[in-house]
């Protein structure tokens, strides 16, 4: 069973090149190959989890193959399998199958269908590589390869300039934290001495590892999973690549890349538990980025949008709780966030896919266009709103009693965050679904989306329903993912009961709220944006971080010019022209040296050459006799010689 | 005594009839004073017992070798040979070379001054053969060889080139 | 009579059919003064095989190769004195000079 894992990304990647070469003459353009895949993974990944939760596989397992050998090390090649590996297994097997399903009916049509799900296959191969691989070195390169496929699918509809644009700005953004992280992992290798993820996590459990590496290593590394993971000040990009289309936003944006981040600080938590510092800046970053983000949210009024600063938000709070301790809780939620969110996103899609816009504003009263849309995007933002029995109160409600243990004050934010969170949320279901029809073209035209694009609508709404309630039950997902003798500190056990009850009556409060004011009192909030307007606007430009980077951008542009200046008017005129005016006089000399004396030289050894020539050339008469004469002489030379000795 | 007289007569026939091949301008008068001189040397042969070689010298030298000069002669000769220079340039310092040679050819005899015959000569052709056809069998065949070379590239080297 | 007598004789023999070879301008005493050059040698040969070595007959067999050699040697010369002739119409070797440098 475990022997064959490797398996996964390994078909799914060959399936990406037999979709790009023979897609064509395939069923469904090559679909029905990638979906078929992704099924097979996904029974697999089931079937691994239940085994998993059972107690029938013995965990951790590792198989590492020798690579290739560097100096003294040894690069290797293999699978590392425990149960966050397990976890995150499924999570991805189920949303890519679930997307690749919804596809068919969202894509349909697209001049590019083929070539979709060629990268979808591509990153499905590429996070499960990275999911299961034993070896840092092959995570980086999946990593990367998975900010490949982000970049692709984001710019999936090229011929719109924002598109591309949009997975530019993924693509470099990232990229700034991914330079983070490639020296994070340089530098832990230099502590650690080897990629193999199961040495580094004994070493850092063993005391092999000392506190300021793991400091250094962890916060650089950190500086990677904040470009994955969108968080704060690299989380800019992840509004706009809402440009791809929104099956790719569910898979990559909402629950699988972007939580990557989230995955390799977990799979690296024994490192990070060393240092008190790192896991601060984890957990405050987290924080900070969970609150910015659902600020943000709240007057953000592209649907797709709303729930990406939602992502960020989450994303945020798995931070936080990783920086806290609750690493479970953590890894909890982003499993049930997975879910729910891939859910909003689906259903969003679908909403887009009917309306043709993005913009809430021109939409409103689609529930009784889409009763299907609507009951998931309802069941969705309950959810993620932490009201129980969701999925999402499960896992919130055990984050936030993980910061309470630790924090007061990253309790304080992660509240006022799950309130927020609650709040746009019923502003998003509320500007989409009820009230009049904004647009009454858009609004006639639209319809609900066919089975294949319900279907998985369903199937997650169901497990947003149940799942979190199935997992915690028993603790079975805390006995799958523990991180027993890693934790940095003793978990105080706050009452649960108070802070569950706590965050539900909150999230409760805000959610109706939000529905009052936005369902009753539509003028209230127009009002209340003009009241705020200096707040909005700084809300709206996103803290005003597009703007700073591209100061950053601008100020690097400024420099260069001056480079520029400075190159051309001082490198240029004074080092490379002097430059040539002293080899050109130097070369004067030179060649005057050569003219008169080298060459002198030259053609006078020529010259007496020529001259012995001549000379010699008079002995070559041509007469026998002659030349009997020399030999004459010469033997009478060696005889005199002979007498005389 | 008599011996020492034969000697030096033949040597004054031998060394002057040699002084006129070299000095002589007419080639036929070389070529006749060569016989005379070869006719000599075999007489030093008879002189030194050494019976077959003077046969032999008589046979081929005399017989053959001064004849076919004398031929060749008749064939390539012209009347202007008598009246033309018939030495050539250089003949100061090949005079001097001559006379170093001749220098340490007598330095070299001084080595064998005193050396006389302690016996009598006795017919040698029989010791000869034995030595021809006995430890010189493979030079003997070899030379016979060379022969058959020589005759064949002289009759190449002769023969009128086929148009 | 010693040794000495008759390698004095041959020594002088040498020397003047050496001097030939040098100075002759007609090709063909050039090939008589060889012939006196080789009789000096076979001089020697039969000379110090006589009074050197008397009973041994090695000398003598060597000189019978020689007197062979020169045969094969005057045949071949003149063939190509011949053969020159009849190109160049000259015996004087000075006007052989082909190979001049």
């Amino acid at each position: 069973m475990l022997e064959y894992v490797f398996i996964l990304p390994l078909l799914s990647f060959a399936v990406a090149g037999l979709i790009l070469a023979f897609g064509k003459w395939l069923p469904l353009k090559g679909a029905s190959a990638g979906i078929a895949v992704a099924l097979w993974g996904f029974s697999q990944a089931l079937l691994l989890f239940v085994k998993a939760i059972q107690g029938g596989l013995t965990l951790p397992y590792e198989v590492s193959l020798p690579w290739f050998t560097f100096g003294a090390n040894q690069a290797v090649l293999g699978v590392y399998i425990d149960g966050l590996t397990i976890a995150m297994l499924l999570v991805v097997t189920t949303v890519s199958l679930l997307v690749q399903t919804y596809s068919i009916g969202y894509m349909h049509g697209d001049p590019r269908f083929k070539r979709f799900y060629a990268y979808l296959s591509l990153f499905t191969a590429s996070m499960l590589g990275l999911t299961i691989t034993s070896s840092m070195m092959v995570f980086f390169m999946c990593w990367e390869l998975v900010g490949v496929c982000s970049y692709l699918l984001i710019g999936f509809w090229f011929e719109k300039k924002s598109a591309a644009y949009a997975g530019k700005k993924a693509f470099i953004t990232t990229k700034l934290g991914d330079l983070g992280f490639l020296v994070g992992l340089l530098s832990l290798f230099y502590a650690t001495g080897t990629f193999q993820i199961s040495k580094i996590i004994e070493l850092a459990r063993t005391g092999g590892l000392t506190v300021a590496a793991a400091g250094i290593a962890g916060i650089l590394l950190f500086l990677g999973a904040a470009g994955k993971s969108a968080q704060f000040p690299l989380f800019i990009w992840l509004p706009d690549a809402m440009e791809g289309p929104s099956p790719v936003s569910a898979l990559i944006h909402a629950a699988t890349m972007v939580a990557a981040g989230v995955y390799m600080v977990a799979r690296l938590y024994a490192v990070y538990a060393l240092s008190p510092v790192a896991l601060n800046t984890v957990a405050w970053t987290g924080a900070i980025t969970a609150f910015m983000a659902a600020s943000m949210a709240i007057t953000c009024f592209d649907l797709k949008r709303v729930l990406a600063f939602s992502t960020i938000s989450q994303l945020g709070y798995m931070m936080l709780a990783l920086g806290v301790g609750g690493a479970t809780a953590g890894l909890f939620h982003l499993t049930t966030h997975a879910y729910f969110k891939a859910l909003l996103f689906l259903a969003a899609g679908s909403v887009i896919h009917a309306v043709h816009t993005n913009d809430m504003r021109e939409m409103g009263g689609l529930r009784h266009k889409m009763p299907w849309t609507y009951a998931t995007f309802l069941v969705g933002t309950l959810a993620l709103s932490g009201i129980p029995p969701f999925s999402g109160f499960f896992s919130k409600d055990e984050i936030l009693a993980a910061a309470l243990a630790r924090n007061p004050y990253l309790f304080l934010i992660g509240a006022v965050t799950a309130a927020m969170t609650a709040f746009y949320m019923a502003r998003a279901l509320v500007m989409t679904f009820h009230g009049k029809p904004k647009d009454a073209h858009k609004y006639d035209h639209a319809h609900e989306s066919p089975l294949v694009m319900t279907g998985p609508l369903v199937f997650l709404a169901a497990v947003s329903v149940v799942g979190g309630w199935a997992l915690s039950r028993n603790e079975i997902f805390e006995h799958l993912v523990n991180f027993e003798g890693v934790l940095p500190f003793e978990l105080h056990h706050v009452a649960h009961v108070q802070v569950a009850l706590f965050s539900s009556i909150v999230a409760a409060l805000s959610l109706l709220l939000g529905l009052w004011l936005y369902k009753v009192k539509p003028e209230l909030a127009g009002v209340l944006r003009e009241k705020f307007s200096p707040v909005v606007d700084i809300l709206e430009s996103r803290y005003g971080l597009d703007v700073f980077f591209l100061k950053i951008v601008d100020l690097a542009d400024w420099l260069s010019g001056f480079l520029f200046i400075f190159d051309f008017n001082f490198l240029d005129q004074i080092a490379i022209d002097g430059w040539a005016w002293l080899t050109l006089k130097l070369s004067r000399i030179q060649g005057w040296i050569d003219n008169h004396i080298v060459d002198a030289a030259v053609d006078a050894a020529g010259t007496v050459t020529m001259s012995a020539g001549r000379l010699t050339r008079l002995a070559q008469t041509g007469l026998i006799q002659n030349y009997l004469l020399f030999v004459a002489v010469a033997v009478s030379i060696f005889a005199a010689l002979a007498f005389i000795g | 005594m008599t011996e020492t007289l034969i000697f030096y007569m033949l040597s004054a026939v031998i060394l002057l009839s040699a002084l006129g091949v070299v000095l002589l301008p007419g080639v036929m008068h070389s070529a006749l004073c060569l016989g005379l001189c070869l006719a000599g040397v075999a007489g030093i042969f008879a002189s030194l017992g050494a019976d077959f070689i003077f046969a032999a010298q008589i046979l081929v030298y005399v017989g053959g070798i001064a004849v076919l000069i004398l031929f060749v002669v008749l064939l390539a000769g012209s009347a202007s040979d008598l009246v033309t220079r018939q030495i050539n340039d250089s003949w100061l310092p090949s005079l001097f070379i001559c006379a170093a040679f001749l220098w340490s050819f007598l330095k070299v005899t001084v080595y064998f001054s005193g050396i006389a015959a302690s016996t009598l000569p006795v017919p040698a052709v029989k010791f000869i053969a034995a030595a021809l056809l006995g430890d010189y069998a493979v030079p003997f065949e070899l030379i016979s060889l060379v022969l058959l070379a020589s005759m064949t590239g002289a009759v190449l080297f002769g023969r009128r080139k086929a148009q | 009579m010693t040794l000495s007598h008759y390698l004095a004789l041959s020594g002088m023999l040498f020397t003047l059919g050496l001097f030939g070879v040098l100075t002759r301008r007609n090709v063909i005493g050039i090939l008589m003064s060889i012939e006196l050059m080789l009789n000096a040698a076979n001089i020697n040969f039969v000379a110090f095989n006589r009074f050197l070595y008397p009973g041994q007959y090695q000398g003598q067999a060597t000189v019978v190769f020689i007197i062979t050699l020169a045969a094969a040697e005057v045949v071949v010369g003149l063939a190509l004195v011949m053969a020159i002739y009849k190109n160049i119409k000259s015996v004087y070797v000075e006007n052989y000079n082909i190979m001049k440098g």
